[in-house]
């Protein structure tokens, strides 16, 4: 019932945004309450949480049409916890940064976003393929529309880049589905057993790998970050792409251990690819967002060598970083955008000097670009370390390849640090450009202090992120329910 | 069942739709076109009764007169374009209409 | 004697918080007062501690508490554990009480400077990671404060983020850093993929009783070495730290000097039944110490920056650590880690009463004669030389001579290779410390005109300091007369227990060689300063050592422009064409395509209804002859 409520209360309120002739202003507040109250509800489904329990939370199933038994199920395990309250804070602060900014056609902007937040939260929560299909398209649409019409100068090739590229990972899905579903009989994922047919894995494989993106599915990736708003590109970033995340560990593990063995090195080769290939490429981006943008695609590709390290080490790993990820990028997004606003720019060429009379942003900029490179206590790095430790037993290699990214990231994650603060002043940086102000401080403190807390204590999600026998028996677990 | 056989309906059917046909083709006229094609549908006409008096049954004759009111409805619509052409003193040769080329 | 190691760690830690947070609602003198009076509650909960230990036995001074879960996946598990034994508690006093006094001299040095509360919030943080690597209880915690320490290094390096020099060599120093912190990690993954466990006594039983099988122990030490090597600026991960000195003196002084960069020698002891599974990476360790400490030696010899001379000393002397730790001698190597805290904090604060009164002039070819105008600085300068060079009494007399001993007792070849090695930097560190004593303090003063004389020899915050490292520089080495009172080995032992030790006829002998060569070092370089004569005359070999033996050319040449090529082929080759432009491919020919499409609609009627007829009268055709 909860999950029902946390999925419609941010759908209900887009609802009512479009419909509700409000001033700019006041759609922009309405929004705003919205997006928090769903955070307070999120909240308040912890208290009742059991995260021991391999018992679904929260969960609701109705039968939706009993002939191709497909049926309205949602429910809620740890790890489809955490990534619902990602979506849900990261959403709230980009509906912040929205009613900030002052966006145009308040209306029919604060409705998308909030659709895409219903959306985001339909997909992590979906126990049944089709509820995760349906959920899946529909948070793509705001998006399509969030970048095409609210974008930058060259949004029209960056949507429609997405929506190819989004399209045929979907459709390819789709068949999946259907396929997998008509052959065992349901859609419901409590009960679909398991599949040995690497076509069908193989179709789920191609929408998670553009979705995330993997190389070399990764080109609508940098225009789509580049020309989105900053808080559409936030989402996009840090919460959309763990859609991904979650088919790979909910629907690809269970239910295709076979394929999962025999395709696991090239999954595990291209993830590792991911993650040099974004590494490097992020040390030679001209502009902020193009750094964030592959630095977020390589720590997508080490996420997908912890899950498909498939033990406790590399699961609990890739859920922690995927917190982490999602906070850091949406953060630097937000600030990303809150620089451009005050330059103009986000390119290195015409940035610089910017700590100087502006400690605030020097601040949250260093702060998140720690975080961002991992450095060791941190709870990135916490979540590095499991994965890549994970990984390790699946061959040194990958876990080479992670520790060689450490140092990458290092490296671009400085150039980035001191291109924005240091040195002289750029062109583009007037004089009196100013510090963060209350407002813009209220989106991005508590996204550092999320990450804070988190660094004090990464047990907090890795313990509860699967029940309590540990994330490799759970997934095991799922496969028990066979097909006829 | 006196009169001619079925080959003879069907032999001057297919002389008036080749004709019909012909100045589709060859006439620039819209009004002619328009005529052409009038001539092509009541060549048609002419198959669906000559086989519906051969087979006894009444579907072709009902088609037929479906035909004819659509025949009808279309010279209206067709000379209405035509009249309206000519009004705005355009050339009346269509040829000349390729609005609407890709 | 945990609550104390508790209230060593937090209370940096509240500190930077406490700056950050306020903001500018506090004013900059306020800052200092609190980082100061942090790091010295940390000092008092360091010296709970130590009394605590102290009145116990010595098989019962070692605590381990839990705070909490920090990971937990599955059967691995690590908690934010606290140790607190002889070893770690020696790290806890020499943190923050040289740690303590060094940010005292910080308000009087860095006063005036723009973002003052930044600096001091920074050094209280770095405390806290110093603490935090010593404290720890794991492996994994360790490289946690590992990580962290590099972190504010990099912070305090950069502290002039508008000068592009002090921001390039911030980025080199976190960079090379970073390389250790993987190479350990990557230790680290092993380590867990074999036993499940990073908790010490876990691993260190593993060794012992050959879980980790030989080649893994080996794998394991080497990474450990490697995260070492990067942190304490051993060769060939060296290059990082004479750059590191365009950070504030006092930050030289604190991390770049007493605390961080030894914290590789406190690694290596630390993790001392790893290295002794695996006997040949030991070996490494110790064959590293020596090459760094020649190399660093004749290095230093033609610097003209003082602070760079220091810099290089610093590396050299922390050679003799790795050469100590590398043989076996843990406590000697803790112990000159201690001494050299205290002398080499004592320099370089010495050094920035110089810098701080010359405005910010580094460049000792523009100093001399300043033993009249700044006589304080003067006798504290000297006393540091002396304890560096290992004049009888000063620390560094007891401790280095302690290890080249201990290199005598090892005997065998490696044992004689280090030996006279080690004899060879003694003499290496007379020459190039005098050298700068007396182009800094002797002669005639140099016409710059730099003798300002507003203001005296600095503030009393600095003068305090400099005093008390004086005095802690002349008389710590105390604590280990070979044969007469060991307190310190004796402290240690309980944890580290030595491999060799010396008998105290080879100490003895030892220092007498050691120290004569320390003295023909300096009177050599005092012939040369008195002669007007550079020690390293002009030609090949100076040109060779003022690059520094080329190391930043071949780092550059080997990874830094292949890297850069790297990026930018696959920027250029692949990504933009393939990826990107892969895509625009797909869209040209879909559009090629239409517009051929597009080209038959003509318009015509007649056409279309040509080629509708046409086509009926095929498929008519085609019906009627398939039929």
């Amino acid at each position: 019932m909860l999950t029902t409520l946390l999925i419609v209360v941010p759908l209900a309120g887009a609802i009512l945004t479009w419909m509700l002739p409000l001033s700019r202003e006041s759609t922009a507040g309405f929004a705003l309450l919205v997006a928090l109250a769903e955070v307070g509800l999120w909240l308040g489904s912890a208290r009742n949480f059991d995260f021991g329990s391999d018992a679904q939370q929260y969960s609701a199933n109705r039968e939706w049409f009993d002939q191709l038994g497909i049926s309205y199920a949602v429910g809620l395990y740890g790890f489809q916890y955490w990534l619902v309250g990602l979506a849900v804070v990261v959403g709230a602060c980009a509906v912040g940064y929205g009613a900030w900014v002052g966006r145009e056609n308040a209306r029919a902007y604060f409705g998308l976003l909030l659709f895409l937040v219903g959306a985001l939260v339909g997909v992590f929560a979906a126990q049944d393929l089709i509820v995760f299909y349906v959920f899946f398209e529909a948070m793509l649409i705001p998006i399509y529309v969030l970048v095409g019409v609210w974008g930058g100068p060259q949004r029209l090739k960056a949507t429609v880049t997405f929506v190819i590229y989004t399209m045929v990972g979907s459709l390819l899905m789709l068949a999946s589905i259907i396929a997998f579903g008509i052959s065992q009989g349901t859609f419901l994922l409590s009960e679909i057993g398991t599949s040995s047919n690497d076509w069908i894995f193989l179709g789920f494989l191609a929408a998670f790998a553009v979705k995330a993106p993997l190389f070399p599915f990764h080109g609508w990736l940098r225009l789509a970050y580049t020309e989105a708003p900053p808080e559409v590109g936030a989402i996009l970033s840090g919460v959309v792409s763990k859609a991904a995340v979650f088919g790979l560990v909910w629907i690809v593990l269970p239910h295709f251990p076979e394929p999962v063995e025999d395709f696991r090195t090239l999954v595990l080769a291209l993830a590792a690819g991911t993650l040099a290939y974004g590494s490097i490429l992020a040390f030679r981006q001209p502009d902020i967002r193009g750094v964030v943008a592959y630095s977020s695609m390589a720590q997508m590709g080490l996420i997908v060598l912890g899950i498909f390290a498939v033990n406790d080490l590399g699961l609990d790993g890739a859920v922690l970083h995927s917190v982490n990820h999602g906070l850091v990028s949406a953060g630097f997004f937000l600030l990303a955008g809150m620089i451009e606003t005050r330059t103009g720019t986000g390119r290195f060429s015409e940035l610089g000097g910017m700590a100087k009379g502006r400690p605030v942003l020097a601040t949250l900029v260093l702060t998140l670009g720690m975080f961002t490179l991992a450095v060791p206590g941190s709870t990135n790095f916490a979540g590095e370390f499991a994965i890549l430790s994970g990984v390790f037993d699946r061959g040194w290699g990958y876990a080479a390849v992670g520790a060689a990214a450490m140092v990458l990231a290092a490296l671009y994650a400085l150039r980035m640090i001191s291109a924005i603060l240091h040195e002289r002043r750029g062109a583009a940086v007037r004089e009196d450009a100013g510090d963060l102000v209350g407002n813009e401080l209220m989106l991005l403190v508590p996204l550092v202090a999320i990450l804070a807390v988190l660094t004090a204590w990464p047990a907090g999600i890795t313990d509860r992120s699967f029940p309590a026998d540990g994330g490799a028996a759970f997934i095991a677990s799922q496969e028990g329910v066979s097909t006829p | 069942m006196n009169g001619p056989g079925i080959p003879w309906y069907l032999a001057i059917s297919a002389i008036l739709f080749s004709t019909g046909i012909a100045g589709v083709l060859l006439r620039r006229s819209p009004l002619i076109v328009l005529l052409s094609l009038e001539i092509m549908l009541n060549a048609s006409n002419l198959a669906f009764v000559g086989f519906s008096r051969l087979f006894g049954h009444m579907d072709g004759q009902v088609f037929a007169l479906a035909v004819m009111a659509v025949a009808a409805a279309e010279v209206c619509v067709g000379l209405g374009l035509i009249v309206a052409m000519a009004r705005r003193n355009l050339d009346l040769d269509v040829d000349r209409m390729t609005e609407l080329r890709g | 004697m945990v609550n104390g190691g508790w209230v060593c760690l937090i209370s940096p830690l509240v500190g930077f918080l406490a700056i950050m947070l306020a903001g500018t609602r506090i004013t900059r003198r306020q800052a200092g007062i609190i980082s100061t009076v942090s790091v010295f509650v940390g000092f008092a909960g360091a010296v709970v501690a130590f009394i605590d230990a102290w009145r116990r036995s010595p098989d019962d001074r070692t605590e381990l508490t839990t705070a909490w879960t920090w990971l937990q996946a599955g059967q691995f598990k690590v908690g934010l554990e606290l140790l607190v034994d002889p070893l770690s508690i020696v790290m806890m006093l020499v943190v923050t009480g040289i740690g303590g006094l060094i940010v005292l001299y910080s308000n009087g040095y860095m006063a005036g400077e723009d973002e003052e509360r930044r600096y001091f919030a920074y050094m209280a943080f770095f405390v806290f990671s110093m603490l935090l690597l010593a404290e720890s209880g794991n492996l994994l915690l360790l490289l946690a404060g590992w990580g962290l320490v590099g972190l504010a290094s990099y912070l305090l390096i950069g502290f002039h983020h508008e000068r592009p020099s002090a921001v390039a060599a911030a980025k080199k120093a976190f960079v090379m850093n970073a390389i250790g912190d993987a190479v350990m990690a990557l230790a680290f993954f092993l380590t867990i993929s074999h036993i499940g466990s990073l908790e010490y006594g876990t691993v260190f039983a593993a060794v012992d009783d050959g879980r980790l099988s030989d080649t893994v122990v080996t794998l394991l030490a080497l990474g450990l070495l490697g995260g070492a090597v990067a942190k304490s600026a051993q060769i060939p991960l060296h290059t990082w730290l004479p750059d590191a000195m365009e950070g504030p003196t006092p930050v030289s002084a604190l991390i770049h000097a007493a605390t961080m960069v030894t914290a590789g020698v406190y690694l290596i002891c630390r993790t001392h039944p790893v290295f002794e599974g695996a006997p040949d990476v030991q070996h490494l360790a110790a064959l590293l110490g020596l090459a760094t400490l020649l190399v660093a030696g004749v290095i230093a010899l033609v610097q003209w920056d003082i602070k760079r001379v220091i810099a290089y000393s610093t590396m050299s002397q922390i050679g003799y650590m790795f050469l100590g730790a590398g043989i076996g001698a843990y406590g000697f190597a803790m112990f000159h880690l201690v001494t050299h805290a205290f002398f080499k904090a004592l320099l370089f604060l010495a050094a920035g009463l110089v810098i701080h009164r010359l405005d910010g002039e580094q460049d000792i070819r523009k100093m001399g004669g300043l033993r009249r105008s700044m006589p304080y600085t003067h006798a504290t300068f000297l006393i540091g030389s002396l304890a560096l060079v290992g004049i009888p009494i000063f620390a560094g007399f007891w401790s280095k001579d302690a290890i080249l001993a201990s290199a005598l007792a090892y005997g065998g070849g490696l044992g004689w290779v280090l030996y006279v090695g080690g004899l060879l930097g003694a003499l290496l560190t007379g020459l190039y410390s005098f050298r700068l004593y007396y182009l800094v303090f002797h002669g005639e003063p140099a016409a710059e005109g730099h003798e300002a004389e507003h203001h005296g020899e600095g503030d009393r915050s600095m003068l305090v300091p400099v005093g008390v490292l004086a005095v802690g520089s002349t008389i710590v080495g105390f604590l280990a007369i070979p044969g007469v009172w060991e307190p310190f080995e004796t402290w240690l032992e309980p944890v580290v227990e030595p491999l060799v030790t010396p008998s105290t006829t080879q100490e003895w002998a030892t220092s007498a060689v050691a120290v004569a060569l320390g003295v023909l070092g300096i009177l050599l370089a005092r012939r040369a300063f008195r002669a007007g004569r550079e020690l390293v005359p002009d030609g090949a070999v100076r040109t060779t050592l003022e690059h520094k033996l080329w190391f930043d050319e071949l780092y550059d040449a080997l990874f830094e422009r292949p890297g850069r090529a790297v990026a930018a082929l696959l920027r250029d080759r692949v990504e933009t064409p393939i990826v990107q432009g892969g895509l625009d491919e797909v869209a040209g020919e879909t559009m090629r395509g239409a517009t051929l499409t597009a080209s038959v609609q003509s318009g015509l009627l007649r056409t279309y209804a040509l080629a509708f007829t046409v086509a009926v009268g095929v498929l008519t055709l085609v019906f009627l002859v398939v039929r």
